[in-house]
């Protein structure tokens, strides 16, 4: 995943138009199809795995206040409710991943992590690692995710009604994931400079930051960060830290350059969740696992320039393929 | 879809990223990303539940006995919200009845405090002694 995005190109059929960024971004349908594919197994696994808190969401009676799309509710809703919703969504997120009945099965899932992200968070702590993932999934749903690299793919071959050529069609809801992506980086940016002041630079306060979440661990009878001591003692550290988390934040816009500026950005704001991760053991999956960053690169050659070995061991297209 | 169609919810969309920041105002999916964003002194003030003996002798408890959840921030949040909405003893009986079936209840336990201590964080991490304050909300029994 080295290359840049694709430029932006005159549109279809509109010769002499100004391209503009974003709006005009082109990609083949196969880059779509990744993304489909990775957003989609990853909030299909992180489903999953949070399986038991998402099923016991129907147990809880008091505390509800309504956030996202709860605020459609009056209080909590029956079990069953909350049960119904969990197993659709995992079966429409194998639709998705799949590309099979895409779309209708896009939207369901989309809109069923919603409803969980929603409800999950009408408890009284929002996690605000799910928005993005809810924000590309919305995004690719509504996109032509599943024109190829899909069992929906496979059956408009059969029908001669596939389209494979590269398109604003494909490019453009790809390009908005990465606005998204960028503009949420810049928000947290602000939202440092708007709530912490200059402070949150050149005070104490992310080095207090690091020692209250594990302190906050070890009153719960959890197991802090073994890094958190230490970190906590390197006190020349932390101005410097907070200053690159403002700079990486409130640069994301430098990541739709693509190129090496990109990258630069991407590997800075890795490290930047990793050293979160191994100082506040607080993990933000979305990007700690590159799935946040994928829509800056063509991401179709994941698969169309696999190793040799992979190509040995399997046929030339995914198994869901056209 | 047209190019203008293309353009609109473009804006649209980055407009709606920004709503919350200009309502000051957090939500899902749309968010003012505000964790970790205030400033933070080093006395901090958390709520907690531990079991307490005969003695009035302290032990912790685990997150899935506070809270029924491994995650740190659901288990801090909600019942930071049932202290500050008056549910401190409800909550203490659910805790307590997860206590009760938990191995690892230090012995001669006979009840849990739901509490908020003020600690200085920083000696806190270090293995100082850093309790400033500390407020009982709600006790209730232990049933083995």
């Amino acid at each position: 995943m080295t290359e840049d995005i694709e430029e932006p190109v005159v549109p279809d059929g509109r010769r002499g138009t100004r391209p503009l960024p974003i709006v005009d971004a082109v990609a083949p349908p196969e880059r779509l199809a990744m993304l489909r594919i990775l957003i989609g197994t990853f909030a299909l696994t992180y489903v999953l795995v949070r399986l038991p808190v998402f099923l016991q969401l129907g147990e809880r009676r008091t505390g509800f206040d309504g956030v996202g799309l709860a605020t459609l509710l009056d209080g909590p809703v029956s079990d069953g409710v909350v049960d119904v919703t969990v197993v659709v969504t995992v079966l429409a997120g194998i639709g998705f991943v799949l590309g099979w009945r895409f779309r209708t099965l896009g939207p369901v899932f989309a809109i069923g992590l919603l409803a969980l992200g929603s409800y999950r968070g009408s408890w009284g702590q929002l996690l605000h690692f799910e928005n993005l993932m809810v924000m590309y999934l919305l995004i690719v749903a509504l996109s032509p995710a599943a024109d190829t690299w899909a069992l929906d793919a496979r059956r408009r071959t059969q029908s001669n009604d596939a389209s494979t050529e590269g398109s604003t069609r494909y490019g453009w809801p790809i390009a908005l994931a990465s606005l998204v992506l960028v503009v949420t980086y810049v928000i947290a940016g602000i939202a440092k400079l708007r709530y912490g002041g200059l402070d949150w630079v050149f005070g104490d306060t992310l080095r207090n930051h690091v020692a209250y979440a594990a302190a906050r661990l070890d009153l719960l009878g959890g197991t802090p960060s073994p890094f958190a001591g230490l970190g906590v003692r390197l006190e020349w550290l932390w101005p410097f830290a907070a200053a690159a988390t403002i700079v990486i934040e409130l640069a994301a816009p430098l990541a739709l350059l693509g190129g090496r500026i990109r990258t630069a950005w991407v590997i800075a704001t890795w490290l930047m969740h990793l050293g979160i991760l191994a100082f506040m053991l607080i993990g933000f999956p979305m990007p700690l696992f590159l799935v946040a960053f994928a829509p800056l690169y063509r991401i179709e050659r994941l698969w169309t320039q696999r190793p040799s070995w992979a190509r040995r061991s399997s046929s030339t297209q995914p198994a869901v393929a056209r | 879809m047209d190019r203008r169609a293309r353009l609109l919810i473009t804006a649209g969309v980055v407009v709606a990223l920004l709503v919350p920041l200009a309502l000051d105002r957090d939500g899902f999916p749309l968010s003012t990303y505000p964790m970790y964003s205030r400033a933070r002194g080093d006395e901090v003030t958390f709520a907690t539940a531990q079991a307490v003996d005969a003695g009035g002798v302290t032990s912790a408890l685990t997150l899935r006995v506070i809270g029924d959840s491994d995650d740190p921030l659901i288990v801090a949040g909600e019942l930071r919200d049932a202290i500050r909405n008056g549910r401190a003893a409800e909550r203490c009986e659910e805790i307590a009845r997860r206590a009760a079936a938990w191995s690892g209840l230090s012995p001669g336990s006979v009840g849990i405090e739901v509490v908020t201590e003020r600690h200085d964080v920083v000696a806190q991490v270090e293995g100082d002694h850093s309790t400033l304050d500390r407020t009982v909300h709600a006790t209730c029994e232990v049933r083995s």
